[in-house]
């Protein structure tokens, strides 16, 4: 792509999430998130496959169709209440609001975009698309959290963790395999987006720092199933290593960093006097944790019985390690220093 | 008053040069023109409003359609106004025009009552605030406007392709 349109992309991209995020009037928040569409679609159709122009046109219909629900459901809550403020939505179209806000983020039952869509992009994009592109949406949606019906996020997180947990179960390519994990970790997210949104934030950033590790090792090791993610022991050691402990920290295992969101919100569950929800919540992310397990299993616990001629690989270069080893070390080590993290949301 | 006159003259002639059936490049050429001098005479009694959306829509909306599609069905070596068999066509409508003013038009009297047009401004302040009330939004909604547009480029881009299709 032309380097003039990539910078115009990438710098609306910017402008879509940040518009939203400053904006207390509905029409400019909707703004936001239409030119957050609008500029991610040439970045989607870079390289012009057909699946990647299949996902394009997937994800640009259905964030359409989610945008014009959002639309929708601001105007009735301008004609009910006469005013456009975000915090003010308390009419009986939150519900609505929030379904918007669910498809655009691919929360179950809303998900079926979000496998095929990052299936057919570049994992770079792949990445844009699950981390920035979820910044927005949810910032909507813990503005208008406490007027929400509680028992609708509740239902819709255990849903998606459910869902995440069984459809990544059956995927050997590691970008479903993201999309589902996505999928599992934004139930968490909201499903305690109305008792305690400081703890959807910390679910969020440790959720963020973990994903961006997972995608740029995958980015690195450049291998798109199971299979092939066999032969990485040799391309990088450090980073067969520490990523299977990164997908393990994904999972939800202590004494690494995933486990620290998990925690917060069960305990903040049961105090809310919804300990079946977390006990389900707890069971479903058993699932994801199966199928992160079988990733590190290919990626280092065996080695692949294929011959090697060489025991590591000379062309594997790092060029700017600093971005990967940040992020790793964040989604590792993060656990002992919960309060802190807590103190920041 | 003189404006008045101007405009009402160039808007004749450049109805003129439509009608006289050059190339449609040409012809959309004379079309703008001639909605560029209608817009001065609306703006002239007071309509201000009125000619900024005839402006935007019809040239800025319409017409550049129109010479997309034109360009589309394009031909090389157009007709100008130069070439003969157009340039009777002008002189042909100008006789006429020149005709018709002498026998029929007998008195200025409308162009006097321009002055006292002001009424019609209040009737289209309401819709010229939805521009006003969201302040700098319509720096970022023009911003939109030409992101889509490079968008749409991106998407259709190269010689072989032309649109969105799987190959």
């Amino acid at each position: 792509m032309s380097p003039y349109i990539l910078f115009v992309m990438l710098t609306s991209l910017g402008l879509g999430t940040t518009l939203t995020f400053t904006s207390s009037h509905w029409l400019l928040a909707w703004m936001g998130l239409e030119i957050n569409t609008l500029a991610i679609i040439p970045l989607m159709t870079n390289k012009h496959h057909p699946r990647a122009v299949e996902a394009a046109t997937k994800y640009f219909l259905t964030q359409a169709a989610a945008a014009a629900i959002l639309l929708f459901a601001s105007i009735y809550n301008a004609w009910y209440s006469g005013q456009w403020f975000i915090q003010d939505m308390s009419s009986p179209v939150s519900t609505l609001m929030t379904l918007a806000i669910a498809i655009k983020l691919g929360i179950a039952p809303m998900h079926f975009w979000l496998p095929e869509v990052m299936q057919g992009i570049s994992i770079n994009t792949g990445l844009i698309l699950v981390t920035w592109q979820k910044l927005a949406p949810l910032a909507l949606l813990m503005q208008i959290s406490h007027n929400i019906k509680p028992e609708l996020l509740i239902i819709l997180g255990l849903m998606s963790t459910i869902i995440g947990g069984w459809g990544g179960l059956n995927q050997t390519q590691i970008r479903k395999i993201m999309a589902y994990s996505s999928i599992a970790h934004l139930g968490w997210i909201i499903s305690i987006l109305h008792f305690m949104p400081a703890l959807a934030m910390v679910n969020l950033f440790i959720y963020l720092i973990m994903t961006i590790t997972m995608f740029m090792t995958f980015n690195l090791l450049n291998s798109p199933t199971i299979n092939t993610l066999a032969v990485n022991w040799s391309k990088s050691p450090i980073l067969a290593a520490t990523s299977a402990l990164a997908l393990l920290s994904l999972g939800g295992l202590p004494p690494l960093s995933g486990f620290m969101p998990k925690w917060l919100i069960i305990q903040e569950l049961t105090n809310q006097e919804l300990a079946p929800t977390a006990t389900l919540l707890a069971l479903s992310a058993l699932l994801s944790l199966f199928f992160y397990l079988r990733l590190s299993y290919s990626l280092s616990l065996t080695i692949m019985p294929n011959t090697h001629p060489q025991t590591l690989n000379w062309n594997m270069k790092i060029t700017t390690p600093l971005p990967l080893s940040l992020m790793m070390m964040m989604t590792l080590t993060m656990l002992p220093i919960t309060p802190t993290i807590i103190s920041l949301f | 008053m003189v404006m008045m006159i101007v405009f009402s003259v160039m808007f004749l002639i450049s109805l003129i040069a439509v009608a006289s059936n050059p190339s449609p490049y040409f012809a959309a050429l004379g079309l703008m023109i001639g909605a560029g001098v209608g817009c001065g005479m609306l703006t002239q009694f007071g309509m201000t409003f009125l000619s900024m959306i005839l402006f935007l829509i019809y040239l800025g909306g319409m017409l550049v359609v129109f010479a997309y599609s034109a360009a589309l069905a394009a031909e090389p070596y157009p007709s100008a106004w130069g070439s003969l068999e157009v340039f009777s066509y002008v002189v042909g409508y100008l006789m006429l025009v020149v005709v018709m003013w002498m026998l029929l038009v007998n008195d200025f009297g409308a162009f006097d009552e321009i002055e006292g047009c002001v009424m019609s401004v209040r009737r289209y302040v309401g819709v010229s605030e939805m521009y006003n009330a969201g302040g700098y939004m319509l720096l970022v909604a023009g911003w939109v406007l030409l992101v889509a547009l490079l968008v749409v480029l991106e998407l259709t881009r190269g010689f072989g392709r032309g649109c969105l299709r799987a190959v």
